[in-house]
This record gives structure tokens, C-alpha cells and sequence, in this order.
């Protein structure tokens, strides 16, 4: 078990290298630099381009400023902002708690819908009922989240004109207004999610009340809600898991387009605008970071699983 | 055991109804895509224009249509790139083993855990908005899931006795590989290619949002959504239909991969 | 685990739902605008996107400002005189103008601005606005004295245009701005906010009314209108005419309009074919429908425009004195067939993505030019790209949107002149040149004037601009707020008399 661990510690390791250098390649081949775009579209000398060059580093080759920005990486320096001047990690974190807010509430709006409604599902008796319930749940999944956003701040102007549904106000200042203003993203960024937990849950319901330990359990007369909620639930527990594992990169993707039309400061705008003004070192941890924290969540679902499933130790 | 059927059945007839239409739009689509009458624009389902216009006048129907063929176009060709790209890198990484084995698959890897739009995106900004940048783009996002997914069973292949039989009688690597894994692994690389579609469908989408796909005037579903979005408060329609439109190409092959996951293993359902 | 997660989760969820409906704000004293982009820099000598001029427009003030009209009036420089012979000119700085950190404007810190913009070093645009200035000496504690090597017709409205920094700061401007206006700058959070606060020590005693101001970037144009139809925001600056027709009659929203001075157009690249002929430049303008145009991009609220917006009424000449202006496919035609081209003319169009009228402009004109027999492809970029390309001039045309000028010289000389600092049309007319250098030593209204009518002659049909449309500028607020003036310029500066009624 400890191997297991530590060859995916390695592994994790070489993918977030192997991101740095991915995302330094990609960002570097982007036409137009930062000092070019910075200047904007006014009359900029060429002289003035190459000295904010120099300054920014970018006259240097590739290689060394990759080597100047993963030694300064290790010792947990990330950079600084081209544009601000303050230190990425600065500006991340000022950005972090919106994508993490946005992400938290709406997974957790997702398990508290899924669990009930993929138990309900798994016990639907009529097939029509079974096919209807499952092809909702197959739209859910494949519904855009910017046309849902879209749509339902649309809906929501049409319904209540005065409700206050744009902006962001931090937690902090006024919990009300925040959650508030967080409903609406919450349910565009939650809806697919909640459809992909639900079927998992219907499904693997399904399996385990066909099981003995399930019939077993009936017949020593235990109410119908018990054996759900007690035996059945717990065997749906791992494939759920592995989901949310999964969903949390899709959540992260999908913040990035819901941030932009509910006009949310958190981490998808920053990259977005990051990449629109060429803030090499702002791109650069973003990325990282989201690819990181991605893998991460995705390695605690595998010891989980590894804990759970002894087979899954050998592989 | 046939449960699955309807839904199989539905998610294929979404899928070669809307095929055809994309195919025949040319001889079908009531308008040219393309032709602006600023009179008639922003107009909500009528006689004339079955599912509006807008902001220029433009047909939607027409443009949904067209919309259609560069949407199914961009994304088959991403999703079979990836599938022979990374189904090849997965299969040979799997038979030869060793460093290349390691190799390939941390490199995988890496891709994998980029988030998708943010990958694609900067494939874009490297590459230039276009239709031909769009399938690369996304074609790079779906090559870790094909290599992965070939992988896995050719090791088993590899390692299984049979194997070492079909060796012993001098057959070529090539033989094996074509004559027994790809025959068993084709309903299962049409599930996942399928199910690809479907999300690769909705990337298409979410980057002709953003502006970064194909160019216009060409009709583009996801554009069609953006552009339309600036004209909500006038007329939603344009928004509605073309979200729409996206939402049952995507569905249509989801249910399509999902029901016949389902006929081919109903253990398997929803495990992914 | 689980289930303290969904407890907790419930818990959320009980707590979001009875306060879905909207809560009314207090009347706080700080105006929350909402608009498109973040700026590229606050530096206002170096920065001179409309998102920057915005913020910038409360920060800093000039010698002189542009009024609502149009016409320069007195702002840091409370008075001065011309001498007869137009070379010499005598400001009065204002009393007890102070900058934001405290210390007061003296006639060395103008002389200061003058010579940082003209500094090569600091690369700014309106460097060449400032070489016609010779001399400059303070004289006496509170009056600045400028020598001109010839008389400058546009100097005083040219000298509007430079934001006097204070030049401790200089270094640190593009991300701190200090300058002397009615509010000064508190926070910067990038691509969220950038919040300003009312500037207690300001001149104008008992301005400004409000107690600070804060720019939200809200990217979304639905989103923006969202937000002012709820009242999460008090106003949107810069409306485009969509959404000025789709906010009109939305209670509690004001729509307040005025003529805009920026336009769209189409720029051609004039070194290399096959824009380098004229008679190409000119069968494009005969293709393009502009009443068409601003009736399908602008809702109709808005004027087809020559080489100076209508905005500017005592020069622009009406766009009827242009003959290539009536559409005419037929003429189009004949004027290709002159320079020699025979079969579709294909010619790929840069266009700025990162404003949708834009790439609304270019998909109208497309299809009116592929009407005509062109074969006009699109090339919609993001913004870096669009830039980087534009600089270079790497394009054979592009498609965007300029801001213009209250003053032809400036914008003319900067634009078309040979050599000029944004002539990235790679234009060069000496007939062009002669008429432009000649009006910049006219002090003659009249006489320049005349000067003016034959230079926007000779731009309109064959110039390396084609001059498209100029907008009715909207601007939206709430209805409680008071005193705010939208300008041409898009410049904010009313924002100083602006107060919300209680």
C-alpha cells in the first residue's frame, strides 16, 4: 500500500512538471507579448517595446526563462504579476475563494439533490417512469452551462427584475447578498453534476438491491428505508466518489465560462484575462495550480479506492 | 435483457436525423445562411422563418442547419483523430512496454490533467481561430482518453496465453493485434468514441462561445449562442434554439454511447 | 462524513432560498458603474485605450478641459493669455490646486508632464502633440509661460489631452495613479474592480458630491444590463445602441445620449497590394451601404461618417459633400476594372474580437462587399494578436473601432501624415501633408477651416481609412443619480457634479 502511494506521489510529481513545461511552451508560441499588449494599441517605439522586454525577462531565451521561473517555483516563489507587480500567489489567492465558494456550494447542492433523487430513481418501478428519469438525467449531463447561465439570468430578469442576481459581494461583508448572488451560478455550474451523481447512485443502487446481503437484510424485516439508506447506499459509495473526483475538473472548467457571464471574479476570469494580456507568471501557477489541486482530488479518490479495494493494490 | 433499447434507439435516431439535416442542409435550409435582411431581424418563430432571425435578419433554421454540419464536422474529426492518434500511442506503448510504455503514458497523463477549455484554449491562441485550429485543439484534449482506454486491454492481451500460442505458430504482431484485439474492442471504442462525441460536441461549443472557433460568417451553433446573447432582452429566440440545438446533438450521442454500454454490459452501466 | 456535509450543505441551501428576492441597497455615497474591460494601465501619458481614459477622466485633469460641448474651457490653468503674434502664451495656474499626495501644482510640475510626454523614453502617443513648444519657464510662483516655434491653432484643446501626473510618481503611474481630479485612486483589484475616493483637498471647493466611485469590469454585456435593471449598479458609462434599445423603459433606468466621437472603420494597408491603389480604396467605398450599416449594427441610432465625426460640428463636412459615399456596386466595378483587376477581389479583413459591434460591423459590411463581387474573409482576433498585427502593420485591412479627437489637427497629423505616429496605414499623400501642415500654423478659424474641407476631400473616397459609422453614445443610470453629463469623448469628468438624490 505504502508502494502504491509513493509511485503515485512520483507520478503526480512528473504530471505537474511535465504542466509547467507544457503550459511555458504554449503560453511562449501565444503571438503578441506581454510587453506589446501592454503598451496597447497606441504608438509604442520599438525602443520602449525592447526595454519593457528586457525588463519583463522576455528577451531571454526560452530555456533560460524557464530555468529562472522553475528555480524560483521550488523555492515557492512563483513570480510576479507583469501587470500589478504583486506576487502571483498574492493574486490567486485574492481570486481562489470565489472558484472554491462557486465549486463548494455547488457540489454540495449537487450530493444533497443526487442522493435522494438517484435512490428515488432506483426504486422506480414503471419503465416509462425509468426512461423518462433517464433521459433528464443524460440532458442534465450534457446541458451547456453557458447557455443554462445564460437562460436563467434571462428567466430570472423576466421573474423578478429587482432580485439582485449579478456581482459578487464577499462572504465576509454580507453573507446574505453573497449566497444570494452566488444561487444562480451555483445552479448552472451544479445542474450536470447533479445528473452524473444521480445516475451513478441509481445505478449502483440498483446493483445492491439485488444483492443477498440486501435480500438478506429484508427478510430479517428491516423497514425498506433502512436497507436503502443503510446497506445499499454505502455499496454506491466508492463509484460515487470516483465521481465527484472526476467532476471537480469539469467544475473547475465550467467556472471558467459561468465566472464570466455572472461577472464572478474568481480564478477562470483571472485566466481567461491573464491569457487576453499575456501575464506570463499569472497563467503559468494558475494552471499549475488548477492542474495540481485536479490531480490531487483525483489521488485521494485512488487511496480511497486502494484503502477500500485491496484488488486495486496490485495495479 | 433489452431494457436499454428505447433510449438506444432514441439517441440513434437523434443522431442520424440531425446528421442528415446537417448533410442536406445545402438543398434543405429554407434561406442562405448567410444572407442579412436587416427588416425582418430579431423576429420570434413565424410563417416565414420557422424559428426567427437575428440580429442581421439571417435565418435561424437556415443558419441551425448549417450550424449543424460545421459542428459534426469539427467534431468527428477531432474525436477520430484522437481515437487512431491516441488509440495507437495505447496500443503500441502497451505491446512494446518498457521506457516507451512509461513514457507515453506520463505524457498522457500530463494532458489529462489540464483542464480541458484551458488546454484548448491555449492550443487556439498558439495555432489561430479556425475551424481546422478548433479540431486540433480539441482532438489534443481527447487523445489521453483513447490511449488510455486501448491500453488497459492490450496489456491483458499481451500477457494472456493465447498470445503466446498464436507466437508459437509464427504469427506477426500485426495479425494478433488486427485479427483479435481490434474485433473485441470495437463495440467498446464505439461506446467511448461516441460518448466523446458528446462532450467534444459541447467543447466545440463552449470555444465558438468564447469567439475561438471557426469564423464568420460562417453559421456556428456556438457563436450563433453568443452573438444572439447581447439580443436576449429583444428576442431570446436565437438563443433558445440555437442552445438548443447544441444540447440535442450532445444528447443524441449520449444516449446513443450510453444505451449501447448499457446492451453491451448492463453491469457496467453509468460506471464511468 | 457524509452526512455532516449534507447537513451543512442543507443548512446553505435553507439559507439561499427566502433571500433570493432582492434586498433595496442603501443610498451609499459610492457610485457603482459598471463597465466592459479592465483598463491596460493607468499611466495616462502612455495609456490610451477608452477603458483607461475612463478611470483617468476622475483622476487627472489637464490645463484646460473639454466641456460638454466640445469647446476647451479653463481646469488646472484658471486663466491665460495669447500673445498677438500666437507664439507666446501665459497660463494662471489654479489656487489651491493640490495633488492627491498633498503637495500643491506648481508651474514646474507642468513644465515636468510637458517634458515626460515628449521624452522618447516614455514612448507616449501624444509626444508629437508637444514638439511645437520651445520654451517653457515658470514665472513667478503660480504662472507658466510657453513659447511656440509657429502659431498653433489646436495647442489649448491639445493641452487638454495631457493628464498632468505628479512627477514624484511617475515610475509607479500605470499601476498608482496621483493626479489632482476630484477623486483619487483607492484599489485596484485586477479584472474585478477599481474603486476611487472623493478627493477632500479638490479645488473646486464643495465638489465632488459623492464619496468615491467604483468601476466594476463586468465583461457581459447582458450581464451589465442585469445588473443597472436591478440596481446592483448606478450606471454604465459607454451603452451600445442594442443595448440602449433593450434598456429603454425598464423602470427606474435613465437613458442619457450624445454624439460619439469614436467610429468604426475599415483600415487599409496602403504599402502593398492591392490597397496601394487609390482607385481600390475608392471601389470599397462605393460597395459599402453606410445607411444599411448603421441601421443593422446600430439600431439606428447612429450617422454614417466621413474622415471627422458629425460630433464636431464646426468642422466635419456633411458626408452628402462625398460622392463615393452613395452606394453604387456598378461604380465599384469600374473603378476595379481601372486598376486592373479582373475576377473576385479576395482581401482578408483583421478584425478586432474583443468588441462585439466591431465583429457585428465586419460581418455587415462583408456581406455588402461579397454583394458587390469581393471576396472579403474574415479574421477575427483576440485582442494581443489584433494589436501586435496592427502595430506591424501586418494586415491588408482591419476592421475596429478608434476613438477620435476633438481636434482634426491632432487626430490627422497622428493618423494620415506621412511619417505620423499611428499611421500604420503606411499612408503617404504629399498633397495631404501640405494641407495639414499648412492648417496647424492657421490661427484663422475660417481659413483653417477651409484647410480642413480639402484634406477630409481628399480622405473620404481615397483615403487609407474608410469611415464607416459614428454611434449615438448612450449611457444608462438609475434613476437617482443626478448631475452626470455622458460626453463625446467618453470622457467622465461630469462624474465631479454627480450626486445620488437621497
Amino acid at each position: 500500500m505504502t508502494r502504491a502511494i509513493l509511485s503515485r506521489g512520483g507520478e503526480l510529481l512528473f504530471v505537474a512538471f511535465g504542466v509547467s513545461v507544457l503550459t511555458f511552451l504554449m503560453i511562449h508560441l501565444v503571438p503578441g507579448d506581454a510587453a506589446q499588449v501592454m503598451l496597447g494599441a497606441a504608438d509604442a517605439s520599438p525602443e520602449k517595446i525592447a526595454a519593457l522586454r528586457h525588463q519583463l525577462g522576455l528577451d531571454q531565451t526560452l530555456v533560460a526563462q524557464y530555468a529562472h521561473w522553475i528555480a524560483g517555483a521550488l523555492q515557492g516563489d512563483l513570480g510576479t504579476s507583469v501587470w500589478t507587480g504583486r506576487p502571483v500567489i498574492e493574486e490567486i489567492a485574492g481570486r481562489v475563494g470565489v472558484t472554491i465558494e462557486l465549486t463548494v456550494l455547488s457540489l454540495t447542492a449537487a450530493i444533497v439533490i443526487a442522493l435522494p433523487a438517484g435512490c428515488l430513481m432506483a426504486t422506480l418501478r414503471s419503465s416509462t417512469a425509468e426512461y423518462a428519469v433517464r433521459v433528464l438525467s443524460v440532458a442534465g449531463i450534457t446541458v451547456p452551462s453557458f447557455w443554462l447561465g445564460a437562460m436563467l439570468l434571462y428567466g430570472a430578469a423576466a421573474v423578478a427584475p429587482n432580485m439582485q442576481v449579478v456581482g459578487y459581494v464577499p462572504f465576509a461583508q454580507d453573507p446574505l447578498a453573497n449566497l444570494q448572488r452566488m444561487l444562480l451560478p451555483t445552479i448552472a455550474l451544479a445542474l450536470p453534476v447533479v445528473a452524473s451523481l444521480a445516475r451513478v447512485v441509481r445505478a449502483s443502487m440498483q446493483e445492491a438491491l439485488g444483492q443477498d446481503y440486501v435480500r438478506t437484510a429484508r427478510a430479517k424485516g428491516l423497514t425498506e428505508r433502512r436497507v436503502i439508506f443503510a446497506h445499499a447506499l454505502r455499496n454506491a459509495l466508492i463509484p460515487f466518489l470516483t465521481t465527484v473526483g472526476i467532476m471537480a475538473g469539469y467544475l473547475f472548467g465550467g467556472s471558467v465560462v459561468v465566472e464570466q457571464v455572472f461577472a464572478l471574479p474568481g480564478l477562470g476570469r483571472l485566466m481567461v484575462g491573464a491569457i487576453a494580456e499575456r501575464n506570463y507568471p499569472l497563467i503559468q501557477a494558475a494552471i499549475l495550480l488548477a492542474t495540481v489541486t485536479f490531480v490531487l482530488v483525483n489521488f485521494l479518490v485512488d487511496l480511497l479506492y486502494i484503502a477500500a479495494d485491496p484488488r486495486a493494490r496490485r495495479t | 435483457m433489452n431494457r436499454a433499447n428505447p433510449l438506444l434507439w432514441l439517441g440513434a435516431a437523434l443522431v442520424v436525423v440531425q446528421a442528415l439535416a446537417a448533410l442536406a442542409s445545402p438543398w434543405i435550409a429554407p434561406y442562405d445562411p448567410n444572407v442579412q435582411d436587416i427588416l425582418a431581424r430579431l423576429q420570434g418563430p413565424g410563417a416565414a422563418h420557422w424559428l426567427g432571425t437575428d440580429n442581421f435578419g439571417r435565418d435561424t433554421l437556415s443558419r441551425a442547419l448549417f450550424g449543424y454540419r460545421t459542428l459534426f464536422t469539427i467534431s468527428a474529426a477531432s474525436v477520430l483523430g484522437a481515437l487512431a492518434v491516441g488509440g495507437t500511442l495505447g496500443v503500441l506503448a502497451a505491446w512494446r512496454g518498457g521506457w516507451m510504455d512509461k513514457v507515453a503514458m506520463r505524457l498522457m497523463d500530463v494532458l489529462f490533467a489540464f483542464p480541458i477549455i484551458l488546454l484548448a484554449i491555449g492550443i487556439i491562441a498558439v495555432l489561430g481561430p479556425g475551424a481546422f485550429s478548433t479540431a486540433i485543439a480539441i482532438g489534443v484534449v481527447y487523445t489521453p482518453i483513447f490511449a488510455r482506454m486501448l491500453r488497459a486491454p492490450t496489456l491483458l492481451l499481451k500477457d494472456s496465453e493465447y498470445v503466446a500460442a498464436a507466437r508459437a505458430i509464427g504469427a506477426s504482431d500485426r495479425r494478433i493485434l488486427g485479427r483479435h484485439l481490434l474485433p473485441n474492442l470495437s463495440p467498446v471504442i464505439l461506446v467511448q468514441a461516441s460518448l466523446s462525441l458528446s462532450t467534444a460536441i459541447l467543447v466545440e461549443a463552449s470555444l465558438s462561445f468564447l469567439g475561438l472557433g471557426t469564423q464568420p460568417p460562417t453559421a456556428s451553433l456556438g457563436r450563433m449562442l453568443a452573438e444572439s446573447r447581447n439580443f436576449l432582452n429583444f428576442s431570446p429566440w436565437p438563443a433558445v434554439f440555437s442552445g438548443a440545438a447544441i444540447l440535442l446533438a450532445a444528447l443524441g450521442f449520449n444516449l446513443f454511447g450510453d444505451g449501447l454500454q448499457d446492451r453491451l454490459d448492463p453491469r457496467l452501466r453509468s460506471r464511468r | 462524513m457524509t452526512r455532516i456535509g449534507s447537513r451543512t450543505a442543507l443548512a446553505a441551501l435553507a439559507v439561499m432560498l427566502p433571500f433570493a428576492v432582492g434586498l433595496p441597497t442603501a443610498a451609499a455615497q459610492t457610485l457603482e458603474i459598471a463597465t466592459d474591460q479592465s483598463p491596460v494601465g493607468l499611466d495616462p501619458h502612455v495609456a490610451t485605450a477608452f477603458s483607461t481614459a475612463l478611470i483617468d477622466s476622475n483622476i487627472y485633469e489637464g490645463l484646460t478641459a473639454v466641456d460638454t460641448d466640445l469647446r476647451t474651457v479653463p481646469s488646472l490653468a484658471e486663466s491665460w493669455t495669447v500673445s498677438p503674434d500666437g507664439l507666446t502664451y501665459v497660463f494662471r495656474l489654479r489656487a489651491g490646486a493640490t495633488f492627491h499626495n498633498g503637495r500643491a501644482v506648481t508651474p514646474q510640475d507642468i513644465i515636468a508632464n510637458i517634458e515626460r510626454v515628449r521624452d522618447p523614453k516614455t514612448a507616449s502617443p501624444f509626444a508629437s502633440r508637444f514638439t511645437g513648444i520651445k520654451g517653457m519657464e515658470a514665472v513667478g510662483a503660480n504662472e507658466l509661460r510657453l513659447t511656440l516655434d509657429a502659431p498653433s491653432a489646436p495647442l489649448l484643446s491639445q493641452l487638454a489631452t495631457l493628464a498632468i501626473v505628479a512627477p514624484e510618481a511617475a515610475a509607479t503611474l500605470g499601476r498608482v495613479p496621483v493626479g489632482t481630479g476630484p477623486f483619487r485612486f483607492k484599489e485596484w483589484v485586477p479584472d474585478t474592480y477599481i474603486t476611487l475616493e472623493r478627493n477632500p483637498a479638490y479645488w473646486e471647493k464643495g465638489l465632488p458630491y459623492l464619496g468615491g466611485l467604483k468601476f466594476n469590469i463586468v465583461p457581459e454585456s447582458a450581464t451589465r444590463e442585469a445588473g443597472i435593471a436591478s440596481g446592483t449598479y448606478r450606471l454604465m458609462p459607454v451603452v451600445d445602441a442594442a443595448a440602449a434599445a433593450a434598456l429603454a423603459g425598464k423602470p427606474g433606468v435613465r437613458l442619457l445620449q450624445t454624439q460619439d466621437l469614436a467610429y468604426s472603420l475599415i483600415g487599409l494597408n496602403t504599402s502593398k497590394a492591392p490597397f496601394d491603389k487609390p482607385a481600390v480604396r475608392e471601389a470599397f467605398n462605393l460597395a459599402i451601404d453606410r445607411a444599411q450599416l448603421v441601421q443593422a449594427v446600430y439600431f439606428g441610432r447612429g450617422v454614417p461618417g466621413g474622415p471627422l465625426s458629425p460630433a464636431l460640428t464646426q468642422w466635419a463636412l456633411p458626408v452628402s459633400a462625398f460622392p463615393c459615399y452613395t452606394p453604387d456596386a456598378a461604380a465599384a466595378q469600374k473603378k476595379l476594372q481601372e486598376a486592373g483587376i479582373t475576377g473576385k477581389l479576395k482581401v482578408t479583413l483583421n478584425v478586432l474580437g474583443s468588441l462585439q459591434q466591431v465583429v457585428d460591423v465586419a460581418q455587415v459590411v462583408q456581406a455588402q462587399l461579397n454583394k458587390a463581387g469581393f471576396d472579403v474573409q474574415l479574421n477575427v482576433q483576440e485582442q494581443g494578436k489584433f494589436i501586435a498585427d496592427w502595430r506591424a502593420s501586418n494586415f491588408e485591412g482591419f476592421v475596429s473601432l478608434n476613438s477620435g479627437s476633438p481636434d482634426p489637427d491632432d487626430y490627422f497629423g497622428r493618423a494620415f501624415q506621412t511619417g505620423g505616429a499611428t499611421n500604420v496605414y503606411k499612408y503617404s499623400n504629399p498633397d495631404l501633408d501640405k494641407l495639414l501642415i499648412a492648417a496647424r500654423a492657421e490661427t484663422d478659424p475660417k481659413a483653417r477651416k477651409q484647410l480642413y474641407d480639402g484634406a477630409q476631400r481628399i480622405l473620404a473616397c481615397t483615403g487609407p481609412a474608410i469611415d464607416l459609422a459614428y454611434g449615438t453614445l448612450f449611457a444608462a443610470v438609475r434613476g437617482d443619480v443626478q448631475g452626470f453629463t455622458p460626453m463625446a469623448t467618453r470622457s467622465l469628468r461630469t462624474l465631479r457634479e454627480a450626486k445620488i438624490a437621497p
